[in-house]
């Protein structure tokens, strides 16, 4: 444990998330607590928009349109129209849900406000779990898209693609899509948790004005992992469905 | 070896070695896209996005050893 560094003492890191209470038999951690924070934020700002749309885009319209715009054309220009348009609301939350809770954890409060000595809140994305059901969810559903696309027969093809070496290429695409899982997860995971180690270190070691430089590097990264993220999501989509596009 | 120390210089190792590649990889990735940027100015704001991507994938690398180290001081050597 990193409990004490050059005599000064700060919260211990851990790598799990951290439990706060039991919900029935279901151990509540700090990133679940967080994930209801990110999730009632970006639900009241759905609301509130919805409710205030009209012709004419105000000022907090406009920023909405402006965001959901530019990640549209980025999932339009990667996976082309059709396929797009089917698999951009998926796009679009894993984006702004990912953006949201990496900015959101870089706000004072976070790991500093204790409740029996465990942080009330944690970066949700700073817990395997968290990314790694993105990832699966991702991943299922990539399958699941390129058996609608090209058939059962077709997706199975894929897997045993130069036919001759069948039982030699079988695991290794089979390997190649599981491993999308664990890039997809560890990456993120690997960035927000390996910056709030960070953040937390040149916290303790040179407090007044560095920490400021390493917070604006890390709101760079936060959203530069959420455009990664989005971005081979839908290259994942784009080549489970390619094969049937081409065909036409 | 005691199991904390043999962790810590894993994570060490792992760290330090694994960063070689990735720093390499980012430095091309950036130093091709400077050249082009140079060949032509106007293409820079369309470069952008695809550099990006593209380190933020070299830097996964990186991230990998970063994963490996964290897990041997945190949780590692008992």
């Amino acid at each position: 444990m990193l409990g004490k560094l050059f005599g000064i003492e700060f919260h211990e890191i851990s790598m799990g998330a951290e439990k706060l209470f039991y919900l029935g038999p279901i151990p509540i951690t700090n990133t679940i607590l967080t994930t209801w924070v990110v999730m009632v934020l970006l639900v009241t700002l759905a609301f509130v928009v919805r409710k205030r749309i009209s012709l004419i885009p105000g000022a907090l319209q406009s920023i909405v349109e402006m965001v959901i715009e530019t990640v549209y054309n980025l999932v339009k220009n990667i996976a082309g129209e059709r396929v797009g348009n089917i698999i951009f609301p998926l796009i679009m939350t894993l984006f702004l849900f990912i953006l949201t809770a990496n900015w959101l954890g870089l706000l004072p409060g976070f790991g500093t406000i204790t409740y029996h000595h465990v942080p009330i809140f944690r970066p949700p994305n700073s817990d395997l779990n968290t990314t790694l059901a993105m990832a699966l969810i991702t991943v299922f559903l990539v399958q699941v898209a390129g058996i609608a696309y090209r058939g059962l027969k077709g997706y199975l093809k894929e897997f045993v693609t130069p036919p001759i070496l069948a039982p030699l290429m079988a695991p290794i695409h089979l390997v190649s899509e599981l491993s999308h899982i664990l890039s997809l997860s560890a990456r993120l995971f690997g960035n927000i948790f390996g910056g709030d180690v960070v953040l937390t270190v040149i916290f303790v070691m040179l407090p007044p004005l560095i920490p400021a430089v390493f917070l604006l590097l890390e709101s760079l990264f936060g959203l530069i992992q959420a455009i990664i993220f989005a971005v081979l999501s839908t290259i994942y989509f784009s080549m489970s469905t390619a094969a049937h596009e081409a065909e036409h | 070896m005691d199991p904390k120390v043999a962790a810590n210089l894993g994570a060490a190792f792992a760290m330090g070695i694994g960063s070689i590649g990735p720093g390499l990889g980012i430095g091309m990735g950036v130093r091709a896209a400077m050249e082009a940027i140079g060949r032509n100015p106007e293409a820079a704001d369309r470069l952008f996005t695809p550099m990006i991507v593209g380190l933020g994938l070299a830097e996964a690398v990186a991230i990998y050893c970063l994963v490996t180290a964290l897990a041997l001081i945190f949780v590692g050597g008992g």
